[in-house]
């Protein structure tokens, strides 16, 4: 009877939802663009390759309901909506006839830019890694980075989880040394077949440095090494080289 | 002598000057304080004002322009797991579109593996336990965007999609251990709203293991239909 009732319940809240998404939407206030080229182009979808199906004339504004990549999906004064490229709407203005800026996926943004992910494969000590990392921009040359890792041995496997500093020595070059120091977690699972295998987790530290090099737009390659210290609970701490290559992005 | 008068006089000078510009601070009010009143009492006295502003300066509010990058959703369908049999999967997938090209995908599913063909004709024979069956995997990938194009359902709706191209590595927990396991595939992607998206996607999940005996490569089919929501 009560699961009856809940689906009900459900759908009305769906319909709700549904409804009030569009007026929800409609409640935004959009920024709006002039144009002041002979005409924008507006494309059927959010690519190079999609067909122009409309111009938006000189003086013309729309409003920039939001954003895809590098695309932007416009509503004309009439009422049309299209995707403007990003190069097409950098040379509009604003409705106090400043220049509309964008920070873009070039070399300028990977100077400077707040944040970039990426996924690297490597090894970890004798072990295979897959790790992905997260970071955030302080300046150009300073940043917070964490990092999750999944090592995958012969004897043992694990997972292990880093956040530090990482100081990037060349920030306006296309290829960059940085270093970085931080402290982590590691838990480790040594397989069953060893004797008596407990799972443990311990606290490490590490120091590295790698190389970071500017692909294409907002793309770049990382590659790193660090050195890390476990601190175990028995006499002796240990030691684990990770090495690593990966693809990493900047927004 | 005459030298000497001059230097003490403007010394004296000197030292009065501190106290004369704490005079004002000393009385309380700024001289502008006190006339201000006075204009208001007698408007015919004040110096004309050139221009009062009537209106206040207009700020203009640049709204932000909401990004549309992420893409989240869930999927379901069959895993062809080596030698254990198809058995349906379901999991979630995280996506981030970087450029009109290329985006990166996580994912994590799981699946439960069936009987192997020699437990089915050996009778009693167990080779994994059930939870040991438990087929969970995750990946990391790379996507192209191959194809990109429209479809059109009937004559008045046109949906932007894609064909694109996976590949990644990750793990794959099965049998009691986790391998480093690469996938690689392909899919199309249909977006009927800007917010929601719907996959068909097949890829190959490639690992190395010695379960059965030998150490062998296995390869596991995976087709799948996914719903995503844009944020």
């Amino acid at each position: 009877m009560i699961t009856r009732a809940r689906h009900p319940a459900l759908a009305g809240l769906l319909l709700l939802v549904t409804l009030c998404a569009p007026a929800l939407s409609a409640a935004r206030e959009y920024l709006q663009l002039f144009v002041t080229e002979p005409y924008l182009e507006l494309h059927t979808g959010p690519g190079r390759g999609y067909p122009v199906f409309h111009v938006v004339p000189r003086d013309g504004s729309v409003d920039v309901l939001f954003r895809r990549t590098d695309w932007f999906k416009v509503r004309t004064e009439r009422g049309v909506e299209g995707w403007a490229s990003q190069t097409d709407l950098l040379k509009t203005v604003l409705a106090d006839g400043s220049p509309f800026r964008f920070p873009l996926g070039d070399r300028a943004g990977f100077t400077a830019h707040t944040w970039e992910m990426g996924i690297f494969a490597g090894e970890y000590g004798a072990a295979t890694l897959v790790s992905g990392y997260a970071a955030v921009s302080f300046n150009s040359q300073l940043q917070l980075e964490g990092t999750v890792g999944n090592f995958l041995g012969k004897f043992t496997n694990g997972v292990t989880g880093d956040i530090g500093l990482a100081h990037i020595i060349l920030p306006e070059a296309r290829l960059s040394p940085f270093l970085m120091l931080g402290v982590g977690l590691v838990h480790t699972e040594p397989k069953a077949t060893l004797v008596q295998p407990v799972d443990r987790t311990e606290q490490s530290a590490y120091v590295g440095g790698g190389l970071r090099y500017y692909l294409t737009r907002r793309f770049f390659l990382r590659a790193e090494y660090k050195a890390h210290w476990i601190f175990t609970r028995r006499n002796a701490n240990e030691e684990a080289d990770e090495w690593k290559l990966g693809f990493a992005f900047f927004y | 002598m005459e030298t000497g008068l001059r230097i003490l006089l403007l010394t004296a000078l000197l030292a009065t000057l501190p106290g004369c510009a704490s005079w004002r601070h000393h009385k309380g009010k700024p001289p502008s304080a006190q006339s201000a009143p006075a204009a208001a009492q007698s408007p015919d006295e004040a110096p004309p004002r050139v221009v009062e502003p009537e209106v206040a300066r207009r700020q203009i509010k640049v709204p932000k322009i909401r990004s549309s990058n992420f893409e989240l959703g869930l999927f379901y369908g069959e895993l062809s797991i080596e030698d254990f049999g198809a058995h349906p999967v379901s999991g979630i997938t995280a996506a981030y579109h970087i450029t009109e090209d290329f985006f990166f995908q996580a994912e994590v599913g799981r699946a439960q593996a069936g009987r192997t063909s020699f437990e089915v004709l050996g009778g009693n024979v167990q080779l994994l336990t059930e939870s040991e069956r438990r087929f969970t995997y995750y990946d990391l990938s790379l996507g192209y965007n191959f194809l990109p194009g429209e479809a059109f359902l009937g004559r008045g709706h046109a949906m932007t999609s894609a064909f694109y191209l996976l590949g990644g590595f990750g793990g794959t927990d099965f049998a009691g251990d986790t391998k480093f396991t690469v996938n690689f595939g392909a899919g199309y992607r249909v977006v009927p709203i800007d917010w929601m998206a719907v996959h068909v996607t097949v890829q190959d999940r490639v690992f190395q293991t010695s379960l059965l005996g030998t150490t062998k490569i296995t390869n596991n089919l995976e087709a799948r239909l996914g719903v995503t929501v844009f944020f």
